[in-house]
């Protein structure tokens, strides 16, 4: 490949600026794209108005796994899979295209974060492809459903067919039951 | 309705489906796979095909596009969800992204 081509610049920085949009951290893009660091940040700011978050990226498997993640980023990985499986797309365009699926499946507020960001997505990739969680049908349902590979995973039932007592009941869930329910009376 | 009608409203959503799915196609292929269920080389057919065959095809008594949930016992849970409607939905959701796409044979 070569490097200096302006084609290929120009492709990898409609590359960068689509996944910044999607709220791609800097560790993501480096990794994704042939661009400096330097241009990256600069790209990011124009975008973005802002320096781009400073630290390390969450590298737990453990988030993965709590209820309401552990829906968000099965329903991402369904489409993942489903996408590499039978479009013919791969690698990071694979999951562009898979996350911004999954945001429209999961429509919500456009000023709250959705719940699974992209790099959780592109993390949550990774942990798969290095075999530390994987899919696993749901013995009630069927659907697959993230879970550890070193899990006993023989009958599993998922978190949807088997809702934990007290998920989902969260302050912000009460309020919108409020309000729906005012609006109907 | 008569028979008349019904066949012509078959007729009708035969060729809004043909017609919706081959914009769906053109404008990204990737996500008109997922979203139509369909595998790729139905997806290349069906973007190559002209205005007259879509006429042409649509033009039957039968449905072209079958129904995706082909398991009573699932399709009955999620319809029967009486908790919570959105979580309904991420499970349909789910659901429906884990199931195979509609091969050519």
């Amino acid at each position: 490949m070569d490097k200096k081509s302006v084609v290929n610049e120009s492709e990898q920085i409609q590359l960068a600026m689509q996944m910044i949009k999607l709220g791609a951290r800097l560790q993501l893009l480096e990794s994704q794209t042939t661009l400096s660091r330097e241009r990256l940040i600069k790209l990011y700011k124009e975008l973005k108005g802002v320096s781009p978050p400073k630290g390390m990226l969450p590298f737990s498997t453990d988030w993965f796994l709590t209820w309401q993640p552990n829906i968000h980023s099965s329903i991402f990985y369904n489409i993942y899979k489903f996408m590499v499986d039978y479009a013919d797309v791969k690698g990071i365009h694979a999951i562009i295209k898979a996350y911004s699926l999954y945001l429209q499946q999961v429509e919500q507020d456009t000023d709250a974060e959705p719940v699974l960001s992209m790099t959780r997505a592109w993390t949550l990739v990774r942990f798969v492809e290095s075999k530390m969680l994987k899919l696993q049908a749901c013995s009630c349902c069927g659907g697959n459903f993230i879970v550890n590979s070193y899990d006993l995973n023989t009958n599993y039932v998922c978190n949807l067919c088997h809702v934990p007592s007290r998920a989902g009941k969260t302050k912000k869930a009460k309020e919108l039951t409020y309000k729906l329910v005012s609006l109907s009376a | 309705m008569n028979e008349n009608e019904l066949m012509s409203e078959i007729k009708d959503a035969n060729l809004n489906y043909l017609m919706l799915a081959q914009q769906l196609i053109r404008a990204d292929k990737a996500t008109a796979i997922f979203r139509l269920g369909i595998s790729k080389d139905i997806a290349d057919l069906l973007e190559g095909l002209s205005n007259l065959q879509l006429v042409k095809l649509s033009s039957t008594n039968m449905m072209l596009a079958r129904f995706r949930f082909d398991d009573s016992s699932i399709l009955g849970m999620l319809t029967n969800y009486t908790k919570d409607r959105s979580q309904a939905h991420v499970h349909t959701a789910i659901l429906m992204a884990g199931q195979t796409a509609e091969a050519m044979a």
